[in-house]
């Protein structure tokens, strides 16, 4: 069934575009995404998102920092290979401190890196597609597809939930809006 | 904050990033001039040479490591508002994270000036890398201040990403609302956020281990910078209880100088919705609590240097109470411990001329404090006959005016051309009715 006709569901309250999202599931339609101006928790359960995995990234740049810190100190004091103030060439105690440190700075970028990559940005494209910047004010923008010729039952449905309603043609088209509802 | 709609959030902080009127660019222009004669004393030193500062046996370190220690305090309460009271979700900090973080990532830009200025031949400053030279003089890792080279460029690192991170979703909102060349600045710098929730979850995951990392990082850098002075024996300054101490003067610096810059900033920005009274007296209530912690440890260190029985620390802090600087330690102590204790009435707390006043002179006292500690430690030490004392010169004021200015100049071209406080956390915080924003 091809699905290359998308609409979009303008909402101006988070618990209704939850309901449309719970609704959505068991239509004939397709749920392609939903954008949002904040992190609601509520849409979100909606959802029903697996559990992101950019700890994976956080825990892998964390190891990899403490062992990078702990290894430049020792690296650098056997090349050095003087005994300072009385303690030995490889100071475990004191080289902790460059450890922990590198551990939160590797963590961190490890975090960013991340996000960078599982929320894929930069990304430019989307602005150009399916996307209306009151996303990023107050509205809720829940996205569906459908077959051609079944708009008008989605915009329909999506009017029936107190949504404004956008048409777009294709992924790269910037959408019309047909239907005012109670947004 | 009941009157608030999302949409006035918007606007209000929308109406910040328009053109400014001349008397912005009048205030733009007296820091701008403030800030090159700060350069202009700098480079005076390059050329003359550090003599020209009043660093001398036996006070090596005068009023830069002074500043270095103050901007780094002062950075940390951006990272206890964005990240500590993040994770105990703390509703009142969303209005005031932004600034908190902007003036965290300037403050230890402006910190991070000082031991280069104080190094005298900056040029030399690759030495501190960590990088083979022809001797095969590396650096060495078991110096505190080494420690502290790790940690304040971590620091900068982190708290600068973090800023950054939480601005992403407001850049998208100013991009979805600006035309011209403006969309395509802000297109990029928002790289093209869409506000999608395939996106959110991740955002929010790493916001979160953000939080999680910054919480130790910014306790730890302020314990390392202690270390430069508590790893030395020095009377005065060779104590366990730096650590602490000193992270809880950072974050009563830090609190004082985010309401002597929130206020006006409320006030020039209409940010008086946002912005609450409330805010602000949570503000001061933790000024309380911090300066209670700070005043402990003022008297915990004169105790234990009568308990201890040993005359030189003794004499230290004698001196240190009664001696040449004994007026910059009772400024140091009515200001940090005495002053603050007017935010217990609520006239005080609420009333935007005492929070002002009391917050410049806890600012006031905790840049003596460091004055106290850095200078008298070494001024009064083992040796009577080595004893001294120590006075900044003009060039060192100068040098310090300017990155004062710098500071401020930085801040004020910040809140005019990016989103100074964060709309998102305030959105969600309208809809949750709490603080779980991100």
């Amino acid at each position: 069934m091809p699905t290359d006709r998308y609409v979009m569901g303008l909402f101006t309250k988070e618990g209704d575009a939850a309901q449309a999202i719970g609704a959505l599931r068991s239509s004939p339609w397709k749920l392609c995404r939903v954008h949002g101006p904040y992190p609601s928790h509520v849409v979100l359960d909606a959802l029903k998102f697996k559990k992101s995995r950019v700890g994976y990234f956080t825990l892998a740049g964390g190891i990899t920092g403490f062992f990078a810190g702990y290894g430049l100190a020792i690296y650098s004091s056997v090349q050095w290979n003087l005994i300072v103030s009385g303690k030995p060439v490889v100071s475990l105690i004191p080289f902790f401190v460059v450890g922990y440190e590198m551990t939160i700075l590797f963590g961190i970028l490890g975090t960013v890196l991340g996000i960078l990559l599982s929320a894929r940005i930069p990304e430019f494209k989307s602005l150009k597609g399916i996307y209306d910047p009151r996303c990023s004010g107050e509205h809720f923008g829940v996205v569906a597809s459908c077959e051609a010729g079944g708009e008008a039952a989605l915009s329909a449905f999506f009017a029936d939930m107190g949504a404004e309603v956008r048409h777009f043609e294709a992924p790269g088209d910037i959408g019309r809006t047909v239907q005012g509802a109670g947004a | 904050m009941s009157n608030l709609t999302p949409a006035k959030i918007d606007n209000a902080v929308l109406d910040t990033l328009s053109p400014p009127p001349p008397r912005y660019w009048a205030v733009a222009a007296v820091l701008l001039a403030g800030t090159l004669l700060g350069l202009g004393c700098w480079i005076y030193q390059i050329y003359i040479g550090i003599g020209v500062g009043g660093q001398n046996n036996p006070v090596a370190w005068g009023t830069y490591l002074i500043n270095f220690v103050f901007w780094v305090g002062i950075a940390h309460s951006g990272t206890l508002i964005s990240a500590i009271l993040y994770l105990f979700r703390a509703g009142w900090r969303n209005p005031i994270a932004r600034a908190a973080e902007t003036m965290t990532v300037f403050a230890v830009c402006t910190a991070g000036l000082f031991p280069l200025i104080h190094l005298g031949r900056v040029w030399l400053v690759y030495y501190m890398l960590p990088y083979p030279n022809q001797r095969n003089l590396w650096p060495n890792f078991t110096s505190p201040l080494m420690f502290d080279i790790v940690a304040i460029s971590t620091y900068l690192t982190v708290s600068a990403l973090f800023w950054y991170t939480g601005m992403i979703p407001d850049l998208a909102t100013i991009r979805d609302r600006a035309v011209g060349v403006r969309k395509k600045i802000y297109t990029l710098l928002s790289f093209g956020w869409t506000g999608k929730f395939e996106q959110w979850r991740h955002y929010i995951r790493g916001y979160l281990f953000f939080a999680a990392l910054a919480t130790p990082l910014v306790i730890s850098v302020h314990s390392v910078v202690s270390w430069d002075f508590g790893l030395g024996i020095v009377p005065g300054w060779h104590s366990t209880v730096f650590a602490p101490y000193f992270v809880a003067g950072a974050i009563h610096s830090g609190l004082a100088m985010v309401l002597t810059l929130m206020i006006p900033l409320r006030r020039i920005f209409h940010y008086e919705e946002i912005i609450t009274i409330e805010v602000l007296e949570n503000v001061a209530k933790t000024i309380i609590l911090t300066g209670f912690i700070v005043g402990y440890a003022y008297a915990f260190e004169i105790f234990i240097a009568w308990y201890s029985f040993n005359p030189v620390e003794q004499e230290s802090f004698r001196w240190r109470i009664f001696g040449d600087y004994s007026l910059e330690f009772w400024i140091m102590t009515l200001c940090n411990c005495a002053v603050p204790l007017f935010f217990f009435f609520k006239k005080c707390r609420t009333s935007l001329k005492w929070l002002m006043t009391i917050s410049i002179l806890v600012n006031v006292g905790m840049w003596y404090e460091r004055f106290v500690i850095i200078v008298g430690g070494p001024a009064h030490g083992f040796l009577p006959h080595a004893w001294g004392l120590y006075g900044p010169t003009f060039i060192e004021l100068g040098i310090m005016l300017g990155t004062f200015c710098m500071f401020f100049l930085l801040f004020i071209l910040f809140v005019k051309h990016m989103p100074s406080v964060s709309m998102t956390e305030m959105k969600e915080a309208l809809n949750t009715g709490d603080s779980d924003a991100h």
